[in-house]
């Protein structure tokens, strides 16, 4: 294989940030089929269209997701990438590695596949980027039995659960990001590795409302750390960031960090305005707060989350096809993550909405849509919750009041000539 | 009553081989079955696939089934 003339490309090496075309042109020194995406990418600048197909059977045995099928439709030109496949890995919680087993997965990589990666796909999981339809079986038994490693989920699976850092190193989160993570992972083998639903189903994990995964805005469901008493207030250590001691933030902003000003940097922040000072002395009204961490992000040595801690379950995000963009809405507030009863609480929620959602989603609809078709109502009625105030997203605009048969005493019978008695004229 | 497992696997088995359609989603089996729950029928029709009676077909954002050699590109 040869080198191709590709101008385009080579204009993203000139900037001063690292460049993955430099990359593939160093990694295609011991990978040849790396001068190919090169090749096929400076062609689709050229026609300003893709020139990858993806789609197939492909897969390995006993599987049915972790691998996408990609074919170059251009073959001729760059028969390196005529077979291109996608693999992914199932990330360890919070993303955590082991230098040993990166360095032994590289190495299969490079003997196996195109030695290029993605760390890590939108998803979380490790992508590897291309290999050959005869290449899956041997990667995959040398993935699952040397590193002890294995694939992710794609298509109509559970995708593969992803979580913040958690409790390894983040003193905020409110639970234990990474045992969850792990203990739904191990418990969902099955719909991570075959097709269950219809269509790709996300769970993600973040310890508290600053959502380092980003759950809110792309999973179908996402387990959100908070706390259900007050913010723990030091009231010393609000002194010290009135008294410039300490650095709002940390010091994250430094044209900030000489200037604190609580009004305008916390208390006129504060999305429900619940905070104030009487004097020095920081006050919080606890039942208007939202928990959505801003003041603790920016004075973390006086704030802290409260001590009853757990998570809200929000639903229904996902990415624009169809109706849009669109975040997770809230479904329960508060529950306790307790890894004594193997979170029955989460399992029972996941597993009642799969149920509904299994038999009443459309094909290719995702958990979001489904909600937005039946309405909230609906929705909360399915998963036998009670309306509570954290469901409300706007005050009524529609005055009818709409009863079930089951709510009304006597139900619609009625014994119409006694009522009309009564109204007789 | 809901048929056996093998029952269910038959009638899938046979929508995937005579139905117009030759890539089916999950929910279009369920029909093979109205007294099955969800789970069960795709758990039937996994097994099937297991057995090599019939494909995956994924786009890498959902998947379909196909009877072997009705599945879109099967010759790559
Ligand atoms: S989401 Fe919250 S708990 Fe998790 S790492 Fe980010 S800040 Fe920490
Ligand atoms: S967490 Fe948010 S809502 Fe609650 S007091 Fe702090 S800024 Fe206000």
């Amino acid at each position: 294989m040869s080198k191709h003339e590709t101008p385009l490309m080579d204009e993203l090496e000139n900037g001063p940030w690292p460049s993955f075309v430099s990359d593939l042109k160093r990694q295609a020194e011991k990978s040849p089929q790396c001068w190919d995406i090169i090749g096929q990418m400076e062609l689709s600048f050229k026609d300003r269209m893709t020139h990858w197909k993806h789609g197939g059977i492909v897969g390995v045995f006993g599987y049915g997701g972790g691998i996408i099928g990609r074919y170059s439709d251009v073959p001729d030109q760059f028969p390196g990438v005529a077979h291109f496949h996608t693999v992914r890995l199932n990330q360890p919680s919070s993303k955590f590695y082991r230098t040993d087993l990166l360095r032994k997965l590289c190495d299969l990589w490079e003997k196996r596949g195109s030695g290029m990666t993605n760390m890590h796909g939108s998803t979380g999981d490790l992508i590897l980027l291309g290999t050959k339809t005869e290449e899956l079986e041997p990667l995959f038994y040398d993935l699952t039995h040397d590193l002890q490693w294995d694939l992710g989920g794609s298509g109509s699976n559970l995708r593969t659960p992803e979580c913040c850092v958690g409790k390894a190193r983040c003193e905020w989160s409110c639970f234990d990001t990474q045992a969850l993570c792990y203990g739904l992972t191990m418990k969902y083998q099955d719909e991570i590795h075959r097709p269950a639903f219809p269509y790709k189903f996300k769970i993600k994990f973040s310890g508290c409302a600053n959502d380092c995964v980003s759950a809110l805005a792309r999973a179908d469901l996402s387990v959100i750390g908070t706390w259900r008493d007050n913010i723990r207030i030091n009231q010393a250590e609000v002194k010290n960031y009135l008294n410039g001691a300490s650095k709002s933030g940390g010091g994250a902003i430094p044209s900030r960090a000489d200037k604190f000003n609580i009004k305008a940097e916390v208390l006129d922040l504060c999305p429900t305005g619940c905070m104030w000072m009487e004097g020095d002395t920081l006050k919080i009204d606890d039942a208007e707060c939202t928990r959505c961490m801003h003041c603790l992000n920016v004075m973390p040595k006086a704030l802290r989350p409260g001590v009853e801690q757990g998570a809200s379950i929000m639903m229904g995000a996902k990415a624009p096809i169809l109706e849009g963009a669109q975040l997770g809405t809230m479904i329960i507030p508060f529950l306790k993550v307790d890894p004594e009863t193997e979170f029955e609480e989460v399992v029972e929620i996941i597993e009642k909405c799969w149920d509904y959602w299994m038999e009443h989603g459309k094909n290719r609809e995702r958990l979001g849509e489904t909600m937005q078709r039946i309405g909230l109502p609906t929705f909360l009625r399915v998963m036998e919750i009670e309306p509570l105030p954290q469901h409300i997203k706007e005050p009524r605009s529609n005055p009818y009041v709409f009863w079930r048969e089951e709510e009304v005493e006597g139900g619609w019978q009625r014994d119409i000539k006694e009522f009309r008695k009564k109204h007789a004229q | 009553m809901a048929l056996s497992v093998d029952e269910l696997k038959e009638k899938i088995l046979e929508k995937a081989l005579k139905g117009p359609k030759a890539q089916l989603y999950v929910k279009d089996f369920y029909a093979c079955d109205p007294e099955s729950k969800p789970r069960v029928i795709k758990n039937a029709a996994n097994e099937l696939v297991k057995e090599g009676k019939m494909v995956f077909w994924s786009s890498g954002s959902t998947t379909m089934y196909a009877a072997k050699g009705r599945a879109k590109d099967e010759e790559k």
